[in-house]
């Protein structure tokens, strides 16, 4: 298993994304074809990508952490909880919008610094660490304003969440913008390829001189400000927050990583892939609505998808592995 | 790195106090996790105590609280079984939903009774299980990613059969014993003046399946040697264990006890609906980590589950006595699980340094 991130891992990920990008396209075409082009009428393409910005950040967040080889099981609930400190700072404390969606951001790399630095001063296994973070912070969501529902804040951010250029939602653009960026700190920033070295190896790294605690932390702190992200999205596309948010984002945050190619023992990242994957799973979604068939089958899908993909990759492992021993 | 030393010993975890005193390296008693647990419970059980007296009122708090805590020890035992190989069962709850659909099925349209539905859906459970512990063990895939893809399947499908087969969220069905099973404790029955203790009828079951599962780790061969896979794979494989079998197996243990978990609450809820097992998912990692099993793999501790579960039980149950919100109470139970596990490690160093030192 460890092998496959540390013989070639570019080949094996380029493939996966190829393969990824591959079935979205063939995916939107059946559906453009099926549905008498309703897809391709700018409306839905905008609520595609709309609401795709949320799904791609937590995958990202959950990617953060795969790849030192962590996992972040706070990544549904911190992601509410930052929507909810949100909304407060700007209902209750009166901030201006701007304000309140940094302090959102914060609030969630703050979280996500706490978890690394559990994990790396208690040595107890990041994700039992996670597990109890994740249900503090369950508590805390629901400590800021119990069932209620934050509404009409902000108009102007809300304005801003839901506008387009040119037919493409702010909030993606955002997403995309984010994304970019990760995909440069994993692939030219010395910290990020430190992070991929103590994921991949620990021992080697540390012998190259590379800190597994530091990357530890900084992989978490990511996660959490990847978090916060998607909370304060969510918080300027709804227009209206409660509780509830981040209920359902822990485990498609490990489906769109995973499908995308992304190793659980760590060293291995691909932004493109988690997005592509984060994309198909919209994709099932729109099929669902166009369609109108019972929402009960995306999970059905969306399980099938996974572990059709995690097949996929083995598979190719198997095969590369056959055909280098003699 | 470290880790792999104590794991090369045949009998790991599971028998240090027997024989604590021959080894050289064998720890305290009190580096036990399960003595720390127990100490805390009593603590938590005296301040509750206090501060509400109705915390020790037999039917409006006790009689729930062993029916809720049949459930979760259950549900943690399924996790155990998927620990004990290193695994992860992330589809607890969605494997407890389906065979509680099986149940269901099985006593609504065949008229089953309540025991061949029982029956009919522990089978069921098990061979989901099975099946998960099948894809694993021949694909290689890792088990949090399999059983991650059947959670989403079966959330999905159970939804599905429920819109199909019942109406919609639930069956409509009380089989004879269902009732009886829920409402009873043992002191409704007397023979002359002496009645029974008041412990409701699922208790029982939950104990039985505590102690089966217990006597499968410490005195089987079967269960030997799934913890031998769980601890080190390839030197399993080497000294001739079935280690594929032995994975389908623990798979299959894990299905079969959530499956029992979703009996369970099904009975205590009255009902087989679609929503039994959504909330499984943190039960089940709870009670078996507080109580010292390793994720690791090759170690498991059943009565640590049971003290795990019991503690999460009586925080959540004294925290509604005080009036807390549950999802407030939710923020103190991820404190104590942070604080049980940092004074784990705190004590097993302290022990450690010292019997090294003795030694």
């Amino acid at each position: 298993m460890t092998t496959l991130n540390l013989t070639k891992p570019r080949f094996s990920l380029r493939g996966t994304e190829f393969t990824l990008a591959g079935i979205a396209i063939v995916f939107y075409a059946i559906l453009a074809a099926t549905t008498h082009g309703s897809v391709l009428s700018g409306g839905t393409i905008t609520a595609i990508l709309q609401f795709l910005a949320v799904p791609m950040m937590v995958g990202l967040s959950q990617m953060a952490v795969l790849a030192v080889g962590q996992m972040n099981l706070s990544v549904g609930v911190l992601t509410g909880f930052c929507a909810m400190v949100c909304a407060w700072l700007m209902v209750q404390v009166g901030l201006p919008a701007w304000l309140a969606v940094i302090c959102g951001m914060l609030v969630g790399a703050g979280v996500g610094l706490i978890n690394g630095l559990l994990v790396v001063l208690t040595r107890i296994n990041g994700f039992i660490v996670t597990l109890a973070t994740m249900t503090i912070i369950d508590g805390l969501r629901y400590g800021v304003h119990g069932t209620a529902t934050y509404q009409g804040y902000a108009p102007g951010l809300v304005a801003l969440g839901r506008g387009s250029i040119l037919g493409i939602p702010g909030v993606f653009l955002l997403a995309v913008l984010v994304a970019v960026a990760v995909a440069v700190f994993f692939r030219r920033a010395a910290l990020g390829r430190q992070l991929l070295a103590s994921g991949g190896n620990p021992f080697a790294a540390r012998l190259s001189g590379v800190s597994n605690d530091r990357a530890l932390v900084i992989a978490h702190l990511i996660s959490g400000l990847l978090a916060g992200v998607a909370g304060v999205i969510t918080v300027a596309l709804s227009g209206s927050v409660n509780a509830t948010i981040g209920d359902d984002l822990l485990l498609p945050s490990f489906a769109a990583p995973i499908i995308g190619g992304v190793a659980l023992v760590g060293g291995v990242v691909s932004v493109v892939g988690t997005c592509l994957a984060a994309l198909i799973i919209r994709l099932v979604d729109v099929a669902q609505a166009q369609y109108s068939i019972n929402p009960q089958w995306v999970d059905l899908i969306i399980g099938a998808v996974v572990l059709g993909a995690v097949l996929i990759t083995q598979l190719r492992v198997v095969r590369r592995r056959r055909s280098t021993s003699p | 790195m470290t880790q792999n030393a104590p794991t090369l010993s045949p009998p790991p975890r599971t028998e240090p106090d027997r024989q604590g005193r021959r080894a050289p390296r064998a720890l305290p008693f009190w580096a036990n996790p399960r003595i720390g647990l127990l100490v805390v419970i009593v603590i938590l059980v005296v301040v509750f105590a206090l501060l509400r007296p109705a915390f020790l009122n037999v039917n409006l708090t006790i009689v729930p609280m062993q029916s809720d805590l049949s459930v979760f020890v259950v549900v943690g035992l399924a996790q155990l079984a998927a620990l004990s190989l290193g695994h992860m069962n992330l589809a607890v709850g969605p494997m407890a939903a389906f065979s509680a659909f099986a149940m269901g099925w099985a006593c609504d349209t065949l008229n089953a009774p309540l025991i061949v539905g029982l029956l009919f859906g522990l089978i069921v459970g098990g061979l989901v299980g099975a099946a998960a512990g099948w894809t694993i063990a021949i694909t290689g895939v890792n088990s949090f990613v399999v059983t991650l893809a059947l959670n989403f399947a079966l959330l999905g499908l159970v939804s599905l059969l429920y819109s199909g087969f019942g109406d919609g969220v639930a069956f409509n069905v009380h089989p004879a014993g269902m009732d009886t099973l829920r409402n009873n404790t043992f002191s409704d029955y007397c023979i002359g003046n002496v009645c029974g203790p008041p412990v409701p009828l699922v208790a029982p079951i939950a104990i039985a399946a505590a102690l089966l599962v217990a006597i499968l780790y410490r005195r089987s061969r079967l269960g030997r040697e799934i913890l031998m896979t769980g601890s080190n794979l390839r030197a399993a494989e080497l000294s001739g264990i079935p280690t594929h079998r032995r994975v389908i197996q623990a798979h299959l243990f894990s299905g079969l006890l959530a499956a029992l978990a979703g009996f369970l609450l099904a009975v205590n809820n009255g009902a087989f609906s679609a929503d039994i097992g959504s909330q499984f998912l943190l039960p089940s990692f709870l009670g078996p980590v507080l109580g010292g099993t390793l994720l690791a793999g090759g170690a498991v501790s059943v009565l640590g589950t049971f003290f795990g579960a019991a503690l999460t039980e009586i925080i959540q149950t004294g925290l509604n006595l005080l009036q807390f919100q549950v999802e407030k109470s939710k923020i103190y139970i991820g404190i104590v699980l942070l604080l049980a596990l940092s004074l784990d490690r705190v004590r097993h160093g302290i022990a450690q340094r010292r019997g090294s030192r003795a030694a």
